[in-house]
């Protein structure tokens, strides 16, 4: 597991507030944690050490910030740190190496691909992202190339 | 290692559309042809419907390469910098590596070159610092090979409509049906004044040659076809040479060198290749031939005309004159992205590709040739997501998520290949450090085009974007294009054809100059790129080389 607990529970509320639920299941409800966590367990496995450490960050800046840790926050609290975080608007040091305008961006990248691209990646439970936006690949059900 | 020698009339290296072709002509006039291919016999099910590893968004991977890390290559930037890149990189600059190459996932364009695209130099002279140049041959020598490709490898086309290069016969396919967005595009063109038609694709719109029509599923490019409805050498001259018997196909097989004597007659080549075919031990083998024949893609037969030093050749074979890896091109592709009034009622079906203008590709006041545009394929939504949502849209939350579902069925886009002017100091060479899972050097990619391509592509997404607003796009955006290595989209020209052995590598036909037995049938022989997708000129040049080397039996 790359992620300790309350580094989970803040990329759970942050992907809850990247991708929201509206009259549409929104990224918690489609998987796309999971299709994160497995990403960061294979194909991203180096990069996860700091995706982690700056969710740990993230929580630091909820703190310095608003007093309480992000996944408390109210909703529009966590939007504002997130405004903030694209523009490097910061109260608490990030790494030069992994600023976080970088880290909000790559965990909007991820949250998107989980959400919008095929099921079998984990992200997108039973097509959700697909039903809401009328697409569907139309692969036959027996495909007749060898 | 073990060691292993046998004797074949030709040796093909690359099974893609170019290899396959010619192991399908020279098999049939009775030719022993071994085609050794660096990747493997994909079937359908090998190749996964994964949206974030395919072709053409290959985030963490891509669908036809196996074992990924034994194929690095060196990419250096503009500044200097260098980096072992791998396969899904844009920086690599992949081409699939299986059986049939990049025509088992292509977009299967399957234009004609301009006539003008043969004669650059003269019609346009050499910009300073360019290797622009005209090729030795003229499309009246390419058009009845041409002809043979779209019938033999399966085009569909409106021959009333493609008038820029003279045809004596229609396409064997009716043309792909309509699409929404083409539809708007037809009138756009027509308020325009701009002649635009049904592009040609080698795709069966209905049976042909014993396989099935296309299912029009929303998937397409970057994916493996679910009918087979997509036409390559890999299921029609490959097909056809293995059924000869006179043909052997090994896979996973990696050439280390060609073998040339004294002078210069290339009498074999070495390779690796798994002891059996499912085998991960590997052994080296030696195979002779009359005749050798090069088809990996402009960067792999670059390499390996490299790797392949002597101390006859010691610059590496047919680089007398120091073009081999040289003026390495592809195209470049503005985009240009917009939203219609209204989504479709009925979602554009598969291919996508419907539309098409040759407008543009010669004749643009002060300009350096020119390109294609067409509309493009259905849009994966992870796609639609990264690039075509409008610029100045938040990139999350709900106002993202509503314009995604808003949005997505009202997108509209356009695109062309770019005729690059080639530079000589774009090139491939091979890397003093990083060596492959073979222990080979690999292919180092330096350099950026020249910036007449750049200026080509600008005035190319103007246009693209005037007949978006014709067609009544609300909105209408696009980047500005920079100045870099272009050869992901399209790789060729780094073994240019050239009369004059001083002038390019091979002769008219393909032959490497000063090997009288070596041949080249891919990219690497364009000595410039056309204004237009690439594939039915490699597959022409194909033919055209078979045919001479047949002729000699």
């Amino acid at each position: 597991m790359p992620l300790n607990q309350p580094q989970l529970d803040t990329l759970r509320a942050l992907l809850d507030r990247l991708i929201p639920e509206d009259e549409f299941p929104g990224a918690l409800a489609a998987g796309t944690d999971k299709f994160i966590i497995k990403l960061l367990t294979h194909d991203c496995a180096a990069e996860a050490p700091k995706i982690a450490q700056s969710l740990t960050q993230l929580d630091a800046e909820a703190i310095a910030c608003h007093d309480h840790p992000f996944v408390t926050l109210p909703i529009a609290a966590q939007d504002t740190l997130i405004s903030a975080l694209e523009h490097n608007r910061t109260a608490t040091v990030w790494p030069v190496t992994f600023p976080a305008g970088v880290f909000i961006n790559r965990l909007i990248d991820l949250a998107a691909e989980g959400f919008y691209a095929d099921p079998q990646n984990g992200g997108n439970r039973d097509g959700t992202s697909w039903r809401m936006i009328g697409y569907d690949p139309l692969l036959p059900a027996r495909p007749s190339a060898p | 290692m073990s060691s292993v020698t046998s004797n074949y009339d030709v040796i093909i290296v690359g099974a893609g559309l170019g290899g396959g072709i010619v192991a399908g002509v020279l098999a049939e006039a009775g030719q022993r042809v071994l085609l050794l291919e660096r990747g493997r016999d994909l079937r359908y099910r090998d190749i996964p419907s994964d949206h974030l590893r395919h072709h053409r968004l290959s985030l963490y991977g891509d669908n036809t390469t196996h074992a990924p890390d034994g194929h690095p290559r060196v990419f250096v930037d503009p500044q200097g910098r260098s980096r072992t890149v791998f396969p899904h990189e844009a920086d690599y600059h992949n081409n699939a590596l299986t059986v049939g190459g990049g025509s088992r996932i292509w977009g299967m364009q399957a234009w004609r070159f301009h006539p003008d695209d043969f004669r650059m130099a003269t019609r346009y002279g050499r910009p300073p610092g360019s290797s622009l140049a005209d090729w030795p041959i003229s499309y009246a020598d390419l058009a009845p090979f041409y002809e043979r490709a779209e019938h033999e490898i399966g085009v569909a086309g409106d021959h009333t409509a493609t008038d820029y290069a003279p045809r004596d016969r229609a396409f064997p396919l009716p043309p792909v049906p309509a699409t929404p967005t083409g539809t708007w595009l037809a009138r756009g063109a027509a308020t325009l004044g701009w002649n635009a038609f049904t592009p040609p694709l080698a795709v069966n719109t209905k049976p042909y040659l014993g396989r099935d029509g296309c299912v029009q599923c929303r998937q397409c490019i970057g994916f493996a076809c679910p009918s087979d409805a997509r036409n390559g050498s890999h299921n029609t001259l490959l097909p056809r040479a293995l059924a000869t018997g006179g043909c052997t196909l090994i896979t996973r097989a990696q050439v280390a060198r060609i073998l040339t004597d004294a002078s210069g007659r290339a009498h074999g080549v070495e390779y690796f290749a798994p002891t059996t075919p499912d085998s991960d031990q590997t052994e080296r083998r030696t195979a002779h031939a009359a005749t050798i024949i090069l088809a990996g893609g402009a960067i792999e037969t670059a390499r390996l005309l490299l790797l392949s030093a002597s101390a006859q050749h010691p610059r590496g074979l047919g680089n007398h004159s120091d073009h081999v890896g040289r003026h390495l091109q592809g195209h470049y592709y503005p985009v240009v992205s917009g939203l219609l009034p209204v989504g479709f009622q009925n979602p554009n079906l598969g291919p996508g590709v419907s539309i098409a203008t040759t407008q543009f590709n010669h004749g643009n006041p002060g300009i350096i040739g020119g390109a294609m545009l067409a509309n493009d394929f259905v849009k994966l939504p992870i796609i639609f997501w990264r690039s075509h949502l409008p610029p100045d849209l938040p990139r999350w939350g709900q106002a993202n998520k509503k314009a995604m579902r808003e949005l997505y069925l009202r997108g509209i886009d356009l695109r062309g290949p770019v005729q690059e002017i080639p530079s000589p100091d774009s090139r491939v060479t091979l890397d003093p450090h990083v060596r492959d899972h073979f222990g080979l050097p690999v292919a180092r990619l330096s350099g950026t085009t020249h910036p007449e391509t750049v200026r080509t592509a600008e005035f190319i997404r103007a246009r693209a974007e005037d007949w978006l607003r014709a067609a009544g796009a609300e909105r209408v955006w696009s980047s500005p294009m920079d100045l870099r290595l272009s050869a992901s989209q399209h790789q060729a020209g780094t073994a240019r054809l050239a009369a004059d052995p001083r002038e390019g590598v091979t002769d008219p036909f393909g032959r490497v100059h000063g090997h009288d037995n070596l041949w080249i049938t891919d990219g690497s022989l364009h000595v410039t790129n056309g204004g237009f997708n690439p594939a039915l000129t490699i597959m022409a040049l194909a033919f055209r080389a078979a045919t001479k080397i047949a002729a000699k039996f």
